[in-house]
């Protein structure tokens, strides 16, 4: 599947700021079945300083700094790509083979599972929750088989509500009120597994637009979208699952980024000096191209 | 002799003679005395003998040194607390045997120098984790560890500069280690101060026994941190998070000691790598910055994009090599419990040595033998979290004795760790030896620990401090915190007995360059200087204003009628009442001058009575704590005098404050050094007194005046006997407004401030180029040309309208120009300039 992704942001602030500093997540990360043929992330005005990294996750960063009373900024991020994610193994170890060679595994880089075993900072460990997905989480049950019924779960009991949420809301919160958006659901799947020991992820990227002939309109197609990865041991690595649309992230899903939740990930933040507010608006649109 | 012993055998040891001579723990040699060689004895003897000889004796011991403690200013906060508290020290310091302490300082050296070379690798190559000698998932726990650090390593290869350990003496005399602490050393500044109080107590004592001097320490640490800097003169910072954080007294005392500036994050600024800090004289640039703030903190860029403490992009700096960190960001992924269970063997590995100093043996259940290890000895182990964070069923962080707990937490901690066993370790049951500790007049046992500490001298070999802060603790449980609800510290001593072969060999010390100037006063400093003067000059003015207040309304002592009068205690209660000093008449019922004068001292409801501002005074005054000196301090910290509800012990109560606030003023001017420092501080004053001065005068004299507000205006400014030596005759408007307002010779009238200001102005470093003076000296120039010109017959309420708007614009300008710009125009400075 081939896509065209035109990502534009504003950020408005008011009466103008003395100095901005942004971090741009935006361009894809390298990803099993996905290749990059174009990308361009394009700011105005010129920033005084732009820098582009790679980590501390798996995660490309564009640091900009902005001087003299900057009042609105534009990021445009605009690709092509072509998403033909691998086959999905008819089997994978259980939770507890899954648990064991994640605390024996030997490295640290950023797709290594050790990072992910963890409480992060929004994505804080929570018992309720651990013990509400403990019947499906069982020790002997295939890990992958484990996560897609998690995945069903929050897509069954949540409710999907914009105006529920905000991007700093924790997992705890939605979980009490059952209700929330993508990256809460992703954060709330991430906090289950992690209550039982398994490496879980959160991954941040693009949903196609219009839905394949004859089936239904994906939910947060018209934002950047969110979910959550599982680690499944060493030879199948990290796989994706949308609680959202409570299906494997297969075609449909452009990955951009992945780190421990949403903070690691977040598309634009930064700090800014000044007596002023900061705005932001966006419009994303992901549509599927003829391959060349 | 032969009495002595005759008495001796009679009543018992003469308690005079020797305290410790009845004391008697249960295990001789699980106590600190008990078991010390004799010299090291002796040398106790001598201390607790001493202790007899204080003023009030060995009963009142404790209360000689809390004087010692209260006079240092020492205070500390209990998380939670508003106000400080003062800090609990015991008299009886620990002694710790020269060859005891030599055996333990190798130890300790080797630790600091394992730790390092942890953090090298796990920063680094990550050897130790590929090799299987620390599993990934031992370190990625950690709060601590910051994955963006790894790769960057600090320009002379040392993560760490200085740590701290915390220690157990075990039953039969071993040491132990009970944890690191790389991320703060909290209680070395009360380790310093602790010493500093003992000494002044005890007089000579201390060096009777030969006590080793720790100071040296502090000087080594200070070229530690010097010697890693790039320029030779470097300028070093104490970062801190701020006055609310637990340990900011602490942090104050250090940095003063140190002679490190002490800044805030929003002192703070990066520039194309390298970190300035703003000053009155523009950006200077920082060296070195001693840490006082968690990792996560330091940068909202590269970290949690929240923190309001940190700087942006300071990390930047530290990778460009031309910022020296002390500790390293991330250095506190090696505090972690687990590392414990790996120590030995990472010992072996990186250093090739057998670990000389154990540390309390440790089962990390994240591997599966240890895991079955620590199931199978449950309820002989104490399970604590493995990442000091809280976890399933040890919620509040704690360590839990499982042969302690109920069956439901043992059950709960059980279950969680099938859960997730890699949160988990289980470690023995350390017990601790005792010491003696004065109770009253009795000397008991109590467990206690000690915290060590440890710095890289200028050549970065590692030197600990001979001593160190020992928490004696009152049930005997280990707590984290540096000091729990009840719990005391004490000096811990190094002894040299006369003639031993381990007498101290201090690091080699170069004398400083002799110099004058203290360095550049940071923006934030000047600020807060600026607004002390301002406080404590409205509080001063305030209570004048109080007192006047009761003499003129005193004839009749009765409410102030009727409505609409306009007698000159309406006027001043008015004032009052437009400064915030006074509640409104809204409520229809009158008060009586008293009533007004005990609400405008002590209402604290009130925002400008004199016990609010006497509060916001000591709110700055603790961010001012490595500026002033501590006669200062106990001045500024002294409680409000008892305000009764008569006239008479009001009047009482203001003239006593009037002096506290002349003698404060003294010792300001007697003891602060001529500089940018007491300029602001002055200024401060002055610009607060002119508008005072001011405001009185709009408030008494509206185009009219009584003879009466005429006479209280002058008790306002001190002017009556000089008014009436040079005029012999009843108050008149023209001449008591020349001299109020427009005689520069009058030291509490408007035109001497305006002098004053131009003159203290006139001090500061200059930032144009041009050679033309800064806007707030021009505005200063043009208020002091109008009064010049002014004539005091014609004067319009209208002009002195128009002075105090300039004298607020030009308050605003001095903050626009010297002080932090984010905080202009600042909430506090509104009710000021209204």
């Amino acid at each position: 599947m081939m896509y065209k992704i035109r990502h534009d942001t504003k950020l408005s602030y008011g009466t103008g700021v003395a100095t901005a500093r942004l971090n741009i997540r935006l361009k894809p990360v390298e990803w099993p079945g996905q290749r990059l043929i174009d990308h361009s992330l394009d700011v105005t005005p010129p920033p005084a300083e732009r820098r582009d990294g790679y980590g501390p996750y798996v995660v490309n960063t564009t640091s900009l700094l902005f001087r003299d009373g900057v009042k609105e900024v534009s990021v445009n991020n605009a690709m092509k790509i072509e998403v033909a994610p691998p086959p999905i193994p008819n089997t994978s170890p259980t939770i507890a083979e899954t648990r064991d060679a994640a605390l024996t595994s030997r490295g640290l880089d950023p797709l290594s599972p050790a990072p992910y075993l963890y409480g992060s900072r929004i994505a804080v460990p929570e018992s309720r929750i651990a013990d509400w997905a403990a019947p499906l989480l069982s020790p002997d049950r295939p890990v992958l088989e484990a996560a897609q019924a998690l995945c069903t779960q929050i897509h069954e009991d949540f409710k999907y509500d914009s105006t529920a949420t905000d991007s700093q809301t924790a997992p705890a919160e939605a979980f009490e009120d059952k209700s929330g958006v993508c990256q809460d659901f992703a954060h709330v799947m991430i906090v289950a597994l992690r209550g039982h020991g398994i490496p879980a992820s959160y991954i941040s990227g693009y949903l196609r637009t219009l839905p394949p002939p004859g089936m239904d309109k994906l939910v947060g197609a018209d934002a950047m979208h969110a979910w959550a990865a599982v680690w499944c041991g060493p030879d199948l690595g990290w796989i994706g699952l949308d609680p959202t649309n409570d299906c494997l992230a297969r075609e449909s899903h452009v990955v951009v980024a992945m780190g421990r939740d949403y903070a690691d990930v977040a598309p634009i933040d930064g700090v800014f000096t000044g007596a002023a507010f900061q705005k932001m608006s966006f419009a994303v649109d992901v549509a599927e191209i003829d391959e060349e | 002799m032969a009495s002595q012993t005759q008495s001796t055998d009679l009543f018992g040891p003469d308690p005079t003679q020797d305290p410790l001579a009845w004391y008697k723990p249960d295990d001789a040699r699980a106590d600190m005395f008990a078991s010390a060689p004799d010299d090291v004895g002796a040398a106790w003897r001598t201390f607790a003998t001493g202790l007899t000889r204080l003023p009030g004796g060995l009963r009142q011991a404790q209360e000689w040194v809390d004087r010692q403690v209260a006079d240092l200013g020492l205070a500390f906060r209990v998380t939670g607390d508003v106000e400080e508290r003062s800090w609990p020290l015991s008299p009886l310091p620990i002694m710790i045997g020269a060859a005891e302490w030599a055996q333990l300082e190798q130890g300790l050296v080797q630790r600091a120098c394992l730790l390092e070379a942890l953090l090298a690798d796990i920063y680094g190559p990550q050897n130790l984790i590929a090799e299987g000698h620390l599993p990934a998932a031992a370190i990625s726990g950690s709060a601590d560890f910051a994955r963006r650090m790894v790769g960057l390593s600090p320009a002379d290869g040392r993560h760490l500069k200085v740590v701290a350990m915390d220690l157990a003496r075990g039953p039969t005399g071993e040491w132990r280690v009970l944890s690191d602490r790389v991320r703060l050393p909290t209680g070395i500044g009360y380790a310093l101060e602790n010493r500093i109080a003992l000494s002044r107590a005890t007089g000579p004592l201390l060096a009777d026994i030969n006590t080793r001097r720790i100071s040296e320490f502090f000087n080594a640490m200070r070229e530690g941190v010097a010697a890693s800097c790039k320029r030779s003169d470097p300028r070093i910072g104490l970062l801190t998070p701020g006055r609310f954080n637990q340990s900011y007294p602490e942090q104050a005392h250090l940095a003063r000691h140190l002679g490190f500036s002490l800044v805030e994050g929003r002192d703070l600024v990066e520039q194309d790598g390298r970190i300035y800090v703003r000053t009155i004289a523009g950006l200077k640039r920082i060296d070195a910055l001693w840490r006082w703030i968690n990792t996560r903190d330091i940068d909202p860029l590269a970290f949690d994009s929240r923190s309001r403490i940190g700087v942006p992009n300071i990390l930047n700096a530290c990778a460009s090599g031309d910022l020296v960190m002390a500790n390293w960001p991330g250095a506190g992924v090696v505090e972690s419990r687990v590392m414990s269970a790996f120590m030995p063997r990472l010992c072996r590995t990186l250093l090739g040595e057998e670990l000389r100093l154990p540390n309390a043996a440790t089962w990390w259940c994240g591997q599966r033998r240890e895991r079955e290890h620590v199931r199978a000895n449950f309820d002989n182990l104490v399970v604590s979290p493995a990442f000091r964070l809280p976890v399933e069923g040890l919620e509040d962080g704690r360590t839990c004795v499982i042969a302690d707990a109920d069956s439901p937490q043992r059950e709960a901690i059980f279950t969680a760790m099938e859960r997730r066993p890699m949160d988990y370790v289980g470690q023995e049951l350390v017990r601790t030896s005792t010491t003696p500790v004065l109770n009253g007049q009795v000397i008991e046992p109590h467990a206690f620990t000690v915290r060590v500490y440890l710095a890289r001298d200028g050549a970065g070999r590692w030197t600990a401090m001979p001593g160190g802060f020992a928490r004696i603790s009152d049930d005997g449980s280990l707590r984290h915190a540096l000091i729990g609800e009840n719990d005391r510290s004490t000096d811990v001593l190094v002894i040299d007995p006369a003639g031993s072969e381990h007498t101290a060999n201090p690091p080699k010390l170069d004398p400083p360059a002799v110099r004058r100037q203290q360095g550049v006063l940071p923006s934030q400093a000047a600020d807060n200087l600026f607004w002390l003067g301002r406080y404590a000059e409205r509080a001063n003015q305030t209570t004048r204003l109080v007192r006047v207040l009761l003499d003129t309304g005193h004839a009749t002592g009765r409410a102030l009628q009727p409505a609409g009068a306009t007698t000159s205690a309406r006027r001043i209660s008015a004032l009052l009442e437009r400064l915030g000093a006074a509640y409104g008449g809204g409520d229809g019922k009158e008060k009586t001058p008293a009533e007004i004068a005990q609400a405008a001292l002590s209402d604290i409801s009130l925002p400008g009575s004199v016990a609010s501002l006497l509060s916001s005074g000591r709110q700055l005054s603790l961010l001012l704590r490595d500026r002033l000196t501590h006669d200062i301090w106990r001045i500024v910290n002294r409680p409000l005098p008892a305000c009764g509800d008569d006239a008479d012990s009001l009047g009482a109560s203001c003239d006593l404050l009037v002096e506290r606030f002349a003698s404060l003023g003294r010792l300001l001017a007697d003891t602060m050094t001529r500089g940018p420092g007491w300029t602001f501080q002055q200024m401060g004053l002055r610009v607060e007194r002119a508008s005072m001065i001011l405001q009185s005068t709009i408030a008494l004299v509206p185009g009219e005046a009584s003879a009466e507000d005429l006479a209280a205006l002058l008790d306002l400014v001190d002017g009556q006997s000089t008014y009436r030596s040079r005029y012999l005759t009843m108050p008149y408007i023209a001449p008591v407004l020349d001299m109020v307002l427009l005689d520069p010779a009058q030291p509490r009238g408007l035109a001497f401030q305006v002098e004053q200001i131009i003159s203290h102005l006139s001090t500061l470093p200059n930032l144009r180029d041009d050679g033309m003076p800064e806007t707030p000296l021009r505005l200063a120039r043009s208020l002091r040309a109008w009064l010049d010109a002014a004539d005091a017959t014609d004067l319009e309420p209208s002009d002195l309208e128009h002075w105090r708007g300039a004298l607020g614009h030009l308050s605003n300008e001095i903050g626009k120009r010297y002080f932090l710009n984010e905080t202009l125009p600042g909430s506090d400075g509104a009710p000021f300039l209204a």
